[in-house]
């Protein structure tokens, strides 16, 4: 669902509930006003001095609709009041039902003139014969055809109240009837009493329709009809009970909604403004969704646009910074994948020549065996030195895909350098002999363990010493040492007596594919793999890596670092590894 | 009685070669092409297994967990890949060792022969070492039976070395253990009373000059 529709549909389900429960509760307040207005009025009608009597005398006519502008004040009739223009002396619904509107106009005229016209003339006192009201009011021409008189209290009316007019809708005027104790009514027209006030009055002093929930709120919703029943203090005769009839004024509202409709105005400028306010906020993620789109297809080439400091800003913010994290990975990932493919080259280049090589000397070795010659053991030395190297080649390239991401995992574990060296050794040590290079090691008594991936180690290790076999000469050799020294520190010395490395090239043996000079020209194969990788290997096992010329010539090649204690070595089940 | 070495390898020109380069240095190879379990007679007359890790079908760390779960053969793994939870696996698994693909007969040989080395059934006061008896509690020597008067240092200069038979040792690590520590040009000492030693032990030539290292005593008698 659109962004827009659904506020709107929000909107709207939100304020349609809203509109409703407020003029239910305008209708409950309404009728409760209008009963309490009818009560005070009518006791207050019984209990001025006559009252009883003018009652108890024609208890018959007694009654009937009540003038305009009669009754006292209530409280409700004060509150409705307030919110009239105008004021009156009687406020309240019966007094505006009585006193304004055409019908409540019509029937004081006829009461107070006995005249059916329409005259608009105001209506005057009535004459004090209260006897004379009731048989002329219920002559046939009641507008309404409603039996009950006009007011007829016997008390003259010298200043009628002004016409009011301010538009509303206006009910009936409220009737009264006087009962009898067991709700006998003198009055001929007098309706029977409903058998919930009938119920009601048997307990307490006034009675009206009950007022619990909900069957008040869904009366006072469904009908604007409004009775009351009360009891006289006097409790006997014919006039012990007198019936209220009247009704909340029908139509629109003012109990405590505004009379007029202006109160939907600001539920409408709402709204609208809602929907106004929503406009660009639509526009602007429309269009930021239609960038973020662009900068998807591209590859996330392009930048998202921002505009704004709001949280439709602060989306596309987000968005710039996802873009700009996936460029940077893609840029990362595209600049390994052509280091590898590089690398991958290289090798490839690396191991073709010693294969080939390894080739021609197996032919060669073919043909002096098939010309009956001797075998050349020259041809066979340099057979299986090319083999052995493009095994350290194939390794090395395994370890560099290793140490060659950019978090390397390292499997740290005990390794036990003695053992690691004897497998070095015994690597390399049939190549040595074949080249006549003396290869040996020594290693403490007691084992020594370092903390460290047992691969990545002996690869580092094996490279330096094969480098040390590979560019030696004949009747030369290589030592390896493992020694335990103070603070729990070792030291593996690779040292051989080959030609060495003069001062300045020490420091760049460990560049990726350097090689020094007489190296180049002894051995013009390789690509100075090994030393860097035991560089890599090193520093990713915080080892130092120490090369050094030593005094006599060769070089010297320091692996130093810190060692596990013996009692923790021992208690791994790793030990030997 | 040639000691009986298991191969479980399943490529036969490196298992063929294996078996022959095992029977050549004396032993007497068995060679299965796949994994499985070893029964109980089976693996009560085996020296050594050398387990292949990569097999079809089976996993090796498999095999040699079963292995284990049934004999305490020594085991000898051989990997191709470069990868150090193998290793590391296999090891924790009771292998006793391990060799990475490629690797020269010769090699092979020798880890074999090095793991199947039994240490010599001696007296503990007395150690053979090739054609030397040397007795350490009454400090007497003999080179194929003949006494040989040797002095305190150079006694324990030759007894030193004899802890680790065909082992190089340092001299810096004799100096200290035959002169004592802290002894200035020690080092320089050493190779003097190595060099009287030699000429009172000729014609046997047991004590061997290691390059860059020290000295070693030879663990077999000179031909």
């Amino acid at each position: 669902m659109k962004l827009r529709l659904r506020l709107a549909l929000t909107t709207i389900a939100v304020t349609i509930p809203m509109v409703v429960v407020l003029v239910l509760f305008d209708a409950v307040a309404r009728h409760r006003a209008a009963e309490e207005a009818l009560v005070g009025y009518t006791l207050a009608r019984m209990q001025e001095p006559g009252g009883r009597d003018r009652c108890e005398a024609d208890p018959a006519g007694w009654g009937g609709e009540l003038p305009p502008g009669h009754g006292p004040p209530s409280r409700a009739g004060e509150d409705l009041r307030g919110r009239e223009e105008g004021s009156r002396e009687a406020g309240d619904l019966r007094g505006r039902a009585a006193a304004q509107g055409e019908a409540g106009d019509l029937r004081g005229r006829g009461a107070e003139s006995d005249l059916r016209g329409r005259e608009a003339e105001p209506l005057r006192g009535r004459d004090s014969k209260q006897s004379e009201g009731p048989e002329k009011l219920t002559g046939p021409g009641e507008p309404r055809g409603r039996p009950p008189p006009p007011l007829n209290d016997g008390q003259p009316r010298g200043r009628p109240p002004p016409p009011l007019d301010d538009g509303r809708p206006r009910g009936r005027p409220a009737v009264l009837f006087a009962y009898d104790a067991q709700l006998r009514s003198a009055n001929p027209a007098a309706p029977a009493v409903a058998e919930p006030l009938a119920a009601a009055i048997a307990t307490s002093e006034v009675a009206t329709w009950p007022q619990s929930w909900p069957q008040s709120w869904a009366r006072s919703w469904m009908s604007a009809e409004v009775e009351v029943l009360m009891r006289m203090p006097w409790g006997s005769g014919p006039c012990a009970l007198v019936l209220a009839q009247g009704n909340t004024v029908p139509g629109w509202l003012g109990a405590v909604l505004p009379p007029t409709r202006i109160w939907l105005a600001p539920l409408v400028a709402l709204f609208a403004a809602v929907l106004l306010a929503m406009g660009p906020v639509v526009g602007r993620i429309r269009r930021l969704t239609e960038a973020v789109r662009r900068s998807a297809s591209a590859g996330y080439a392009s930048a998202v646009p921002i505009d704004g400091d709001d949280e439709v800003g602060q989306l596309a913010r987000a968005f710039e910074a996802a873009g700009q994290e996936v460029r940077a990975q893609l840029t990362a990932k595209d600049r390994r994948e052509a280091a590898l493919r590089e690398f991958l080259a290289n090798t490839t280049h690396d191991v073709m020549i010693p294969l080939t090589v390894l080739q021609g000397h197996l032919s060669e070795l073919l043909e002096g065996a098939s010309a009956g010659s001797a075998v050349d053991r020259g041809a066979l030395v340099a057979a299986m030195g090319e083999a052995h190297y493009i095994a350290a080649i194939v390794h090395n390239l395994a370890i560099m895909a290793k140490i060659d991401a950019d978090a390397p995992r390292l499997h740290r574990e005990p390794v036990a350098m003695g053992v690691l060296v004897e497998r070095v050794l015994a690597r390399h040590r049939p190549i040595a002999r074949r080249l006549r290079v003396e290869l040996d090691g020594a290693v403490p008594e007691s084992p020594l363990h370092v903390d460290a991936d047992v691969t990545l180690l002996e690869q580092a290790v094996s490279n330096v010493v094969y480098n040390a076999i590979r560019h030696n000469r004949a009747g030369g050799h290589v030592a390896v040492l493992l020694e335990a020294l103070a603070d729990d520190r070792f030291r593996l010395r690779v040292v051989d007596d080959g030609p060495g490395v003069a001062a300045d090239e020490l420091a760049r043996l460990v560049e990726r594919g350097f090689r020094s000079d007489a190296a180049r020209t002894r051995a013009p194969d390789g690509q100075g793999l090994g030393l860097h990788i035991a560089a890599r290997v090193a520093a990713l096992h915080d080892l130092e890596l120490v090369f050094s010329s030593p005094p006599g010539g060769g070089l010297q090649v320091d692996f130093i670092g810190p060692r596990i204690c013996a009692e923790v070595a021992d208690s791994t089940q790793a030990a030997h590894l | 009685m040639a000691e009986r070495v298991l191969v479980i390898e399943d490529d036969h020109e490196l298992g063929r070669q294996i078996v022959l380069h095992l029977r050549r240095a004396g032993y007497e190879p068995t060679w299965w092409t796949e994994g499985r379990t070893l029964a109980p007679e089976e693996a009560a007359g085996l020296a050594l297994v050398i387990l292949d890790l990569m097999l079809p079908g089976a996993h090796g760390l498999d095999i040699l967990r079963d292995l284990r779960a049934r004999s305490d053969v020594p085991v000898l793994v051989l990997s191709a890949r470069a990868d150090t939870m193998d290793k590391v696996g296999a090891l924790k698994l009771g292998a006793d060792d391990y060799m990475t693909k490629p690797f020269w007969p010769e090699e092979l040989v020798e880890r074999v022969r090095a793991r199947l080395r039994r240490p010599a059934l001696q007296r503990e006061d007395t150690l053979t070492v090739g054609a030397l008896s040397i007795d350490r509690a009454r400090r007497v020597v003999q080179v194929r039976g003949r006494a040989v008067e040797l002095t305190r240092v150079e006694f324990d200069f030759l007894a030193a070395l004899a802890r680790r038979p065909g082992a190089a040792v340092t001299r810096a690590w004799l100096a200290e253990q035959v002169l004592g520590p802290e002894r200035e040009g020690s080092e320089r000492t050493l190779d003097v009373h190595a060099s009287r030693l030699r000429k009172k032990l000729a014609p046997e030539e047991c004590i061997e000059t290691v390059w860059g290292i020290g000295y070693r005593l030879r663990a077999e008698p000179s031909p």
